[in-house]
Order: C-alpha cells, then structure tokens, then sequence
C-alpha cells in the first residue's frame, strides 16, 4: 500500500501535432503528496498544470510514467480513483439550465448521497458560499464569478479523501475567496488531502504546506513555500518616508548602489541585495532628514517565481 | 446501477425545463403521422402494395415515424454533448464516479423512456384517429424495436458528437446524414421496384434495417427471414456503435 494520497512518478503526457513532432506538455514530472496536506502546483501559463491535473483526475491517460491517488493507478484503476475524488476545473462547469439548487442535487446524486444529505449539505454550502439569495436561479442568468462559487461550493458537499482545485478561486471576489480558502483549510484540518493551481502565489504561500513549481512541463523546483522561495535571489525591499526627499537624501540612498530606486513625494522605494545596505540607508538617510515611516520586506514566493521561470528562460 | 440512474435524473431535471421541448419529444411522431400520413393517405387512397400485402399508407407510415422519431431523439440527445462542453460540465462529468459506459448508458436510457412515450403516444392516436391498423399484440414488440432504435442512433451519433469539436460541423454533417438516411431508405416507400442502385444504397442503410423491423411487427409486410438478417445488422449495427462511443468517451478530452 503506498503511503502517498498522491503518487506521481515520471509523469509524461505528449500529444501529437499535424506535421510536426509531439508536443510534450508534462515532462518526467514527479512529486508525493501526503495524506492531509495541501499542496501547490504552480507555473506560468501553459506550463502543464492543468494537463497533470487532467492526467491526475483520469480524463486524460498518460503517454509514460505512473500516477496514484489513494494507491490507485489512474490508468490501470481509473474507476476507483474517480471514487476517491472531487475535482474542480479549470473551465467553468455549471449545469446553466437547472437552478443553483438543482445543480446541488444532481451533483449530490452522482456522487451517491442520499436526498436527505443532499438537503442538509447542499444547504450547508449555500450559506458557506452566500448562495442563499440565488438558490432559485438559473447559472444562465448569474455573473462568471457565481457560477464560479456554485461550482466549488459543490465541492464541498461531497466527502471524497482528494481535492483538485484548478484555479479555483480565480473570477472570485476577496470575500468568497477567503470563504474558499478558509474551507479548504478546514478540509485539510479534517484530513483531505488537497491539490491545487492558481496563479495568486500570496494564495499558494498561505495554503500549501508544499508546492512543486512547472515550467515548459518539467518540475523546476519543490518544496515548502519558505524553501522554494530561499531559491530566489534575495532581494529586499525598503519603504522609507522622510519629511522632504531631498537630493542629499536620494544621493545617500544611491551610495549603497540600490538594483532599484523609485520615489514620489516623500517616499522612496529601494530594491537592494542584502539587509545590511538596507540599515545602512535608514542611518544616513536619518541623519540628514526625520524617517515618518519604513517598511522593509524579504523575498516572497512570487519573487522566487519569476526568478526560477527566468533562469530556465536563459539560453 | 446508482450512476445510471444519476445520469437519468440529470437528463430528467434538464428535460422538463423546456416544456417545449417536451411537447416537441412527445407528440412529434404522431405530428408527423397526422401532416406527412395524412396529405400521403390521401394521395394514395388505393394503399401501398409491398411483398404481397396491401395497407393503408398510414399504416405504412406508422413505423417510419417510429423510426424517424428514434432518429430524432438520438440526435438531441447527442447534440446535448455540445452543450455540456460549451458550458464546461461535460469534462467534469468525467471525473465523476462512473464508467464511460455507464455515463453514456444513463443518458440513452432516459432518453429511450422518452421514445417509449412518444411510440405509445402515436401509436394509440394513430390507431384511433388515423386508421392505423395493427395486431395489439404487436405493440409490446414495436416498443422494444423503439427502444433499440434510439439507443442504435444515439451511440452512432455520438460517436461524431464526441470526436467532432465544432457545432456548425455537426450540424452539417446531421443535416446529410439526415437527408441520405431518410431518403435512401424504405421509410415513405417499398423500395422493392426502385432501381437497383437505390435498392442497395438502401439496404446498406441502418433505417431500412429498422424501419423493415419494425414495420413486420407492426403490419407483417416483409419476408421471415430477410427481416431476421435486417434485425441481426441493426443489433451489430447497435453494439459496435456502443463499442465505438464508449471509446471515443475514454478519449474525449
């Protein structure tokens, strides 16, 4: 029995092309998720995130390599990997003709509750998502971002022991996405094992407890957030603002030979190497003018993004 | 079991939101029959002569409606596959817990009760008001002969509904379908005196095979043996549509 909900082993999905070679959008990719954990899979567009997810959920087979979910091979077991699982995907995928309720109710069916955990859950979601007041409406007539929360509210009516979420929050407004977000959390706490995409890397630093980044179909780092983002390039940010920002005050920033420096009015944004420049520029700049305000911040995961996706970009 | 009946309750509860669309699957065979029969019965006041019977043309004509109507239904229902990936369900439904098969099973089967429906419907107007005469005990088996007609058509149809990617090309594609199937084919006449070419063009056609079927059961026109070899060709004709469907499914994505 393997000990992974997720099992990915040299993954590679090709897919052909009129007149020219086969295109490989998952490249050898591997990774292991544990039981309970929420886990990012993060990259550029086209990078081959969705088409693992694709490979993952059983709607696309995969040309080489081997994958599990629950310790069932999504070729050989597709049905009992299906049984394990809960997706959402990258399209919107609402039944626009049935109400928001009947879409509850089909979904419900298919994943074989009963009626009466239907009525109980579905309601359940509905006040989760702040659905209450368009039950009765048809996804037809709703915006992108309802018919979004309709269909990851659905979701979580189902207690299936792996997630997918494939952008899930994307379309969504800052408070359904912190409902969504609190909810996946409370689904990790009660032991699903979640795996996800999105593009908000403030989302993936927040939720996963490890990611894997994807670029060109390959795996180009893994890791804890705080571990692939001690892979960038270190770079600080500081924030000062001072009662006049005079050029004295501009020439002692420029002394520490700042990657970056902007100003307007009276604040001046930095973008420096190393800590020590940083407090170097708060001590001079202090002698010359009073310091309002300072705000300095170290790499986030965004930074360590665009630095590893740049480094495979180099020729 | 539980997924086809899931996919059924789907089918049911997009169904019944078009009350039109109810209407249209329930009374259109007999629609046709009362139209189309009707202005033929007419024409042909003498009855239609084929394999040494003689009966009315609306007699003639119930079983091509039946057929025509299993014909319809197939194509709604495998049109519905359109829909479904316009609005992004149709790539969920498959990861949800069930066999291709069973998705596509589910989907037929309410639809076949549709069919069940809409065959009674003609046929008990149709021998009321109509003069279509038929033995009652054949009832129970033009009903059957319903049944795998639409699931024969829809397992055909979405194989194209499933591989082709864009609409306008499958409504093309229906459109000629629909023409050389119906036309070539032994639903509005007996083909037995038409030229030669046309009588093998239509006894390659899967129509002919049905609409023979079941116009034996319904007025015993049409030779014993002949029409078991029609019915074998159309339960092939069933299975590997269904074989073929339920691959297509498997690689849809």
């Amino acid at each position: 029995m393997n000990a992974y909900a997720i099992d990915v082993r040299r993954l590679v999905k090709e897919f052909s092309q009129r007149g020219l070679p086969p295109l490989r959008a998952v490249d050898e990719v591997s990774f292991q998720v544990r039981v309970g954990e929420i886990f990012g899979l993060l990259g550029p567009n086209g990078a081959g995130k969705s088409t693992t997810m694709k490979l993952l959920t059983t709607l696309l087979t995969p040309t080489s390599g081997e994958a599990s979910i629950l310790g069932h091979d999504v070729v050989r077991n597709p049905l009992e990997v299906r049984r394990s699982i809960v997706a959402v995907l990258q399209e919107n995928a609402v039944e626009i003709f049935l109400s928001v309720k009947d879409n509850f109710r089909t979904f419900g069916r298919f994943h074989g509750l009963s009626w009466a955990e239907i009525e109980t859950r579905s309601e359940r979601v509905i006040e989760l998502f702040g659905l209450a007041d368009v039950r009765n409406q048809k996804p037809i007539d709703l915006s992108g971002g309802m018919k979004r929360r309709v269909q990851v509210a659905k979701v979580f009516m189902v207690d299936k022991p792996v997630i997918f979420l494939d952008e899930a929050t994307t379309g969504m407004d800052t408070i359904n996405k912190r409902a969504t977000i609190n909810a996946i959390r409370e689904e990790a706490r009660r032991g699903r094992t979640i795996i996800l995409t999105t593009h908000v890397l403030e989302e993936a630093e927040e939720l996963c407890g490890r990611l894997v980044i994807i670029h060109r179909g390959k795996v180009i780092a893994s890791g804890s957030p705080a571990e692939v983002t001690s892979l960038s390039l270190k770079l600080f940010r500081l924030s000062l603002t001072v009662e006049t920002l005079s050029e004295e005050i501009l020439a002692a920033i420029s002394a520490e030979s700042p990657l970056e420096l902007t100003s307007r009015d009276q604040t001046a944004e930095v973008t420096l190497r190393d800590e020590r420049s940083a407090l170097r520029i708060l001590a001079s700049v202090e002698k010359i003018s009073p310091v309002l305000h300072f705000e300095m911040s170290g790499s986030t995961l965004e930074d360590a993004f665009l630095h590893l996706v740049d480094q495979v970009e180099k020729p | 079991m539980q997924p086809i009946l899931a996919v059924m309750y789907r089918e049911y509860k997009i169904r019944i939101t078009s009350l039109v669309w109810l209407f249209y699957d329930i009374v259109m065979p007999f629609a046709y029959l009362l139209i189309f029969g009707l202005g033929f019965n007419t024409a042909f006041s003498s009855g239609i002569t084929s394999d040494g019977a003689s009966v009315s043309y609306n007699t003639f004509f119930l079983p091509s409606v039946l057929s025509m109507a299993c014909f319809g239904i197939a194509i709604n229902t495998s049109y519905g596959f359109f829909v479904d990936r316009d609005n992004g369900i149709f790539y969920e439904f498959l990861t949800y817990p069930m066999t291709r098969s069973q998705f596509l099973i589910g989907k037929i089967t309410f639809n076949c009760l549709t069919s069940l429906v809409q065959g009674i419907v003609a046929i008990t107007l149709g021998t009321l008001f109509l003069g279509v005469r038929i033995a009652s005990g054949s009832v129970p088996l033009l009903l059957g002969g319903v049944i795998v007609g639409t699931a024969g058509w829809f397992f055909f149809l979405a194989i194209f509904a499933l591989r082709i990617r864009r609409n306008d090309t499958f409504n093309t594609l229906i459109n000629v379908l629909y023409f050389v199937l119906l036309f070539l084919s032994s639903l509005f006449y007996p083909i037995e005196h038409l030229p030669a070419w046309f009588r093998i063009g239509s006894y390659l056609n899967p129509i002919t095979w049905h609409t023979d079927v079941l116009r034996y059961c319904s007025a015993g026109m049409g030779d014993g043996p002949g029409i078991l070899w029609e019915m074998a060709a159309f339960v092939l004709f069933l299975c590997g549509s269904f074989w073929f469907a339920v691959r297509t499914l498997q690689k849809a994505v």
